[in-house]
């Protein structure tokens, strides 16, 4: 017996006892399938329809517009809430994990914020309604729903930036610390530059959350969109526009329509995602 | 130092803000429901289920009964793909073929929840409808949407569930003689429990919160009971009713109340939740 036939991988059973695998294997198969039958319907029946007229025109009541607009406002909200939200998270973020004055109470504040986490989005689309659309009087409008998209992506970011901020050990800080470095100096001159790419790539998870939301923004920026842009003008958002064309709107080629919203919807979300995933690989290799 | 007191001040301040904002919004809810148990109590909303606020009956019954059977049928029928999407990706595929099946996993993850209720209107609604004879949409079609919505997320963190087993556990049972099978089912899940319970309570709490795709196929109307019949959810209830209650009429305060009722029982999925964590 030669010597490489004692390793312990001849001694795992190979082909025997890995029926379950199998079995497993194929149901795991068959799940992908089921996911990539959402996204491939999806391009079949939409790239036809898919134009330059379509990315830039506005939409007509009756088809044949675009959904110009739509992308644009997506891009405005989500962007400017995003500018909004995402410095407010990170502080919150260092203020949990690297001044935490209070431990104790860590516990309970994280406890509280998963439960916000988990709140479905409607029940903010309720709030805002209720208070700045009905008591302080904000117009159906873009402002709107850039509260409302603040709102719903605040929690979310500290969650991500929090996760972020802990993969650093402790150790690190510790030996930072002893060299003399005050906390700040040590924030922005170790923490920081390290996970500047997970926070990156995580933000890219957030905006494409915030670019499907649509709950909380058919009451708060409206289901339809004006001929200039304004803050003050409804703002409807293209995955709004994919829901309200496929639920309530009157277009008779409203199938073709909704595929098409849904392809740029799909193509969008996938641009965050890899323009923030290489951008983050990018930073990471200049750092070093 | 200077600016560190400084910095330190400046983001306790901002935890100041979030908390103050995020404690406004739980009191609004809280106070619009009291508001509203004042009025109705506070169970007799939960078992009637006569609804119609225009004669002052807010019966909830059938909307929750909708939540949990949409929510219960979602994860049961997600359970088994999701373990075998896992036990591929953690124990089958090897090498960068992992991390591949992770990213392809992540998109889905952060597909907008609008474009499952697209698929669930094109390919679900008419599919049941054809072998049923229903109209196609209810409680089942929203059950199949809401599981194959969730599955991405259930199979990534029971991945990463298994993931955590060490490797000495496994070596050492395929070392005693053990077959692979006999490892994943004796060894593998039983010490990823934990984690792959926590995994399941944050799909049921995504499940339970989902609006747009169920809304899109529940269909609306209730009172039948029955999968094949259209219902409604807390969630889709909610969204519906937000421009015919607005503040100032008799039935607002319900609306406060479903709220109240969500986040209530988010509250106890996430205890649950941390408890399985310890």
């Amino acid at each position: 017996m030669s010597q490489g036939d004692l390793s312990p991988k001849t001694l795992k059973p190979v082909s025997q006892g890995r029926l379950a695998h199998h079995v497993l294997a194929v149901i795991g198969m068959g799940a992908i399938l089921a996911l990539l039958s959402v996204v491939i319907p999806l391009a079949i029946e939409g790239l036809p329809r898919l134009s330059m007229e379509f990315l830039f025109k506005s939409p007509q009541e009756l088809g044949r517009g675009g959904i110009g607009p739509e992308i644009f406002n997506t891009l405005v909200m989500v962007g400017l809430s995003q500018g909004i939200s995402l410095p407010l998270a990170i502080m919150v973020a260092i203020y949990r994990v690297e001044y935490a004055h209070a431990p104790h109470l860590a516990q309970w504040f994280d406890r509280a914020l998963h439960v916000v986490l988990s709140l479905p989005t409607v029940v903010i689309g309720l709030i805002v309604v209720d208070y700045a659309v009905i008591r302080w009087h904000w117009p159906v409008s873009v402002e709107t729903g850039i509260l409302a998209f603040s709102l719903i992506n605040w929690p979310y970011a500290l969650s991500l930036a929090i996760e972020a901020f802990q993969h650093i050990p402790d150790e690190w800080r510790e030996a930072s610390r002893a060299l003399g470095a005050s906390r700040w100096q040590t924030i922005t001159r170790l923490i920081l530059p390290v996970i500047w790419p997970d926070i990156i790539e995580l933000t890219g998870l957030a905006t494409a959350r915030l670019m499907g939301e649509t709950a909380a923004l058919i009451y708060t920026a409206g289901i339809n969109v004006s001929g200039r842009f304004a803050f003050s003008a409804p703002g409807e958002t293209v995955a709004v526009h994919l829901w309200y064309i496929r639920t309530e709107g009157l277009m008779p080629n409203a199938d073709q329509e909704a595929a098409a919203t849904g392809l740029v919807l799909l193509l969008l979300v996938i641009a965050v995602l890899w323009v923030s995933q290489k951008f983050a690989e990018w930073v990471k290799n200049a750092n070093l | 130092m200077k600016i560190d007191k400084v910095m330190d001040q400046v983001t306790h301040m901002v935890l100041a803000l979030f908390i103050v904002v995020w404690g406004f919004i739980a009191v609004i809810i809280v106070w619009g429901s009291w508001r509203f148990t004042r009025q109705h109590g506070f169970l007799s909303p939960i078992l009637s289920s006569r609804w119609n606020p225009l004669t002052g009956h807010f019966g909830l019954a059938s909307f929750i009964l909708g939540s949990l059977t949409v929510t219960v049928l979602a994860v049961v029928i997600v359970s088994p793909w999701s373990l075998g999407l896992s036990v591929l990706g953690a124990r089958i595929l090897q090498g960068s073929w992992q991390r591949y099946f992770v990213r392809f996993l992540t998109v889905f993850v952060s597909l907008p929840s609008v474009l499952y209720g697209w698929w669930g209107l094109t390919v679900i609604v008419p599919g049941i409808r054809r072998l049923t004879g229903s109209s196609g949409y209810g409680v089942l079609s929203a059950s199949l949407v809401v599981a194959l919505m969730i599955l991405p997320t259930f199979s990534i963190l029971s991945l990463k569930a298994i993931r955590q087993v060490p490797e000495s556990y496994v070596e050492g049972s395929v070392g005693l003689g053990a077959s692979e099978d006999q490892t994943l089912w004796h060894i593998i899940l039983p010490t990823a429990r934990p984690r792959l319970a926590q995994a399941a309570l944050i799909a049921i709490a995504r499940a339970l919160g989902e609006t747009i795709a169920v809304q899109m196929v529940i269909g609306g109307q209730f009172g039948r009971p029955g999968l094949l019949h259209p219902a409604a959810t807390l969630t889709t209830q909610l969204l519906t009713d937000l421009p015919l209650l607005p503040p100032g009429t008799a039935g607002h305060f319900v609306l406060d109340y479903m709220a109240f009722l969500l986040m209530l029982l988010m509250t106890v999925i996430v205890g649950l939740e941390m408890r399985m964590g310890e």
